[in-house]
């Protein structure tokens, strides 16, 4: 590849997309028909001083394809991306959108706002999912350091970006998550009670849900936690990930599987 | 009817040559040097806003001396490549020798072929790692690259800065020492520069993917005022 220098009238900008098409290298979003691993159950909770954030960890075609996916990746300091959908498209979007961010970043020294984060995947989700049958849904929350709060944006078939005051979840067993976050949510949930809920919700999913990956105890695979706040994005570590869900787990064993008339 | 007059090669390169240095001697000088943790870059630049320093790559700096719309395409660039070249093969792919060559290439073609000489010289920095050496490139604006053991001098007076720098640190010292000497190398004898006039970036290792970061002139202050 030489040196991509460009007359003004012609220069892309900051924008990666507008790179990679003015150079020929972009992804190609448009239609395949292959049979693909889909990604499953992703969710976003706000809690007082930010957002969290938990995934499980299995993608699922026909079969169980892989067990250890990772659905929630840094985007940048702030913000996290998390994948629904086809998998090949959705690590795709991540890598693409970790790029552009900083991408920006270097063109014009300045970090772009969580709000102009969201926007600029819209259009990509569109042109992806209007032209193929892989569509993808990816969910992004941050921490907006203008606001002092986490924020979380949502996506629609086509593109259409919205923000999320509350929660948000992506995924297959998003309607088992969303009962739970719905029944546990309140406004001033404090970091424990987010990850709590964040964790019960997910466990819900994953029992309801076929395609949805539950804690696996056996290989000592558990959902990916993340937390996003004033320092930044952090992941949770697995020893503490599993931890929760075993307190989950004996809870519901002790009451042979139903939640027992409260949420725990 | 127009009138063509011979010009010999020699002269045409000449005025070129001393075109493009009289541009570049207008500006301000940048030193760059290893220190026993990294590369720091030292600037003087009374703007805040407009770099002479900046980020490229991961592990690799860039800094400008001459003129600032010319220079600054060329970081533009620089960043564009990295970024693509990562995008299509891999992070750990990305070289600076590769940007350097690229760099030279298209300051010697415009050099001999355009209109005008770019009126720059560039400095691309790369942190050594586990699969490259730290390496300072150092690109005039005919095309002559330099790969430079220790320290770099780029901008209108660089042989009598470099002077300064190389008997005033005849080792790879540690950061303070560096910037101290740079500054003062930058300054001359007879004259100080204020912090706010100084842009410093360095290249160090600290347990992040990116290592380039912009000193603040509390910083800056912190570390002239050690010894």
């Amino acid at each position: 590849m030489g040196l991509p220098l460009f007359r003004p009238t012609q220069d892309p900008g900051p924008s990666f997309l507008g790179l990679t098409e003015a150079l020929g290298v972009a992804p190609e979003w448009g239609p395949t028909t292959s049979d693909v691993p889909h990604a499953t159950t992703v969710i976003a909770v706000r809690y007082v001083q930010g957002v969290v954030m938990a995934g499980d960890r299995q993608a699922t075609g026909a079969y169980i394809a892989s067990r250890d996916v990772k659905k929630i990746g840094a985007a940048d300091r702030f913000t996290a991306l998390a994948i629904s959908g086809s998998a090949a498209r959705g690590v795709e979007l991540l890598k693409f959108a970790q790029l552009s961010f900083e991408h920006y970043e270097k063109m014009t020294s300045t970090a772009l706002s969580l709000e102009g984060k969201a926007n600029y995947l819209s259009p990509i989700i569109q042109r992806n999912n209007l032209s193929s049958p892989l569509p993808v849904l990816p969910l992004l929350a941050g921490y907006d350091p203008t606001q002092r709060a986490g924020r979380i944006f949502e996506y629609d078939g086509a593109g259409g970006c919205y923000e999320r005051y509350d929660f948000a979840t992506i995924g297959s067993g998003s309607p088992f998550a969303e009962g739970a976050l719905r029944l546990g949510f309140r406004a001033d949930l404090d970091l424990e009670a987010g990850l709590e809920l964040a964790a019960l919700a997910l466990y819900e999913a994953g029992d309801n849900d076929p395609s949805t990956g539950g804690p696996d105890f056996v290989r000592g695979i558990f959902p990916m936690m993340v937390v996003l706040d004033a320092a930044g994005f952090r992941e949770l570590a697995g020893d503490d990930v599993g931890e929760r869900f075993r307190r989950i787990n004996e809870r519901r064993a002790e009451s042979r599987g139903v939640a027992g008339g409260a949420l725990r | 009817m127009s009138n063509y007059f011979y010009v010999s090669p020699e002269q045409l390169i000449k005025d070129r040559a001393e075109f493009a240095q009289k541009g570049i001697a207008r500006g301000r000088s940048i030193v760059a040097s290893l220190y026993d943790r990294g590369v720091v870059m030292v600037a003087e630049n009374p703007s805040a806003s407009l770099n002479k320093v900046s980020e490229i790559y991961d592990r690799i700096a860039f800094a400008g001396a001459g003129k600032y719309n010319e220079y600054d395409r060329l970081r533009e660039a620089g960043v564009r490549w990295a970024d693509s070249m990562g995008f299509t093969y891999a992070r750990e792919d990305v070289d600076a020798r590769a940007l350097a060559n690229y760099y030279a290439q298209h300051l010697g073609d415009l050099f001999t072929e355009g209109q005008k000489p770019l009126e720059v010289e560039v400095l691309v920095a790369q942190l050594g790692g586990d699969l490259r050496p730290t390496k300072l490139f150092r690109i005039l604006y005919e095309g002559t690259i330099a790969d430079e053991p220790r320290f770099s001098v780029i901008g209108g007076d660089a042989e009598t800065i470099r002077e300064r720098f190389a008997q005033a640190v005849p080792e790879v010292a540690d950061l303070a020492t560096t910037l101290r000497q740079a500054v003062a190398a930058l300054a001359g004898p007879d004259r100080t520069i204020p912090i706010s006039d100084l842009e410093v970036g360095v290249l160090e290792d600290r347990g992040a993917r990116r290592t380039f970061a912009r000193l603040e002139p509390d910083r800056i202050a912190e570390l002239l005022g050690e010894g």
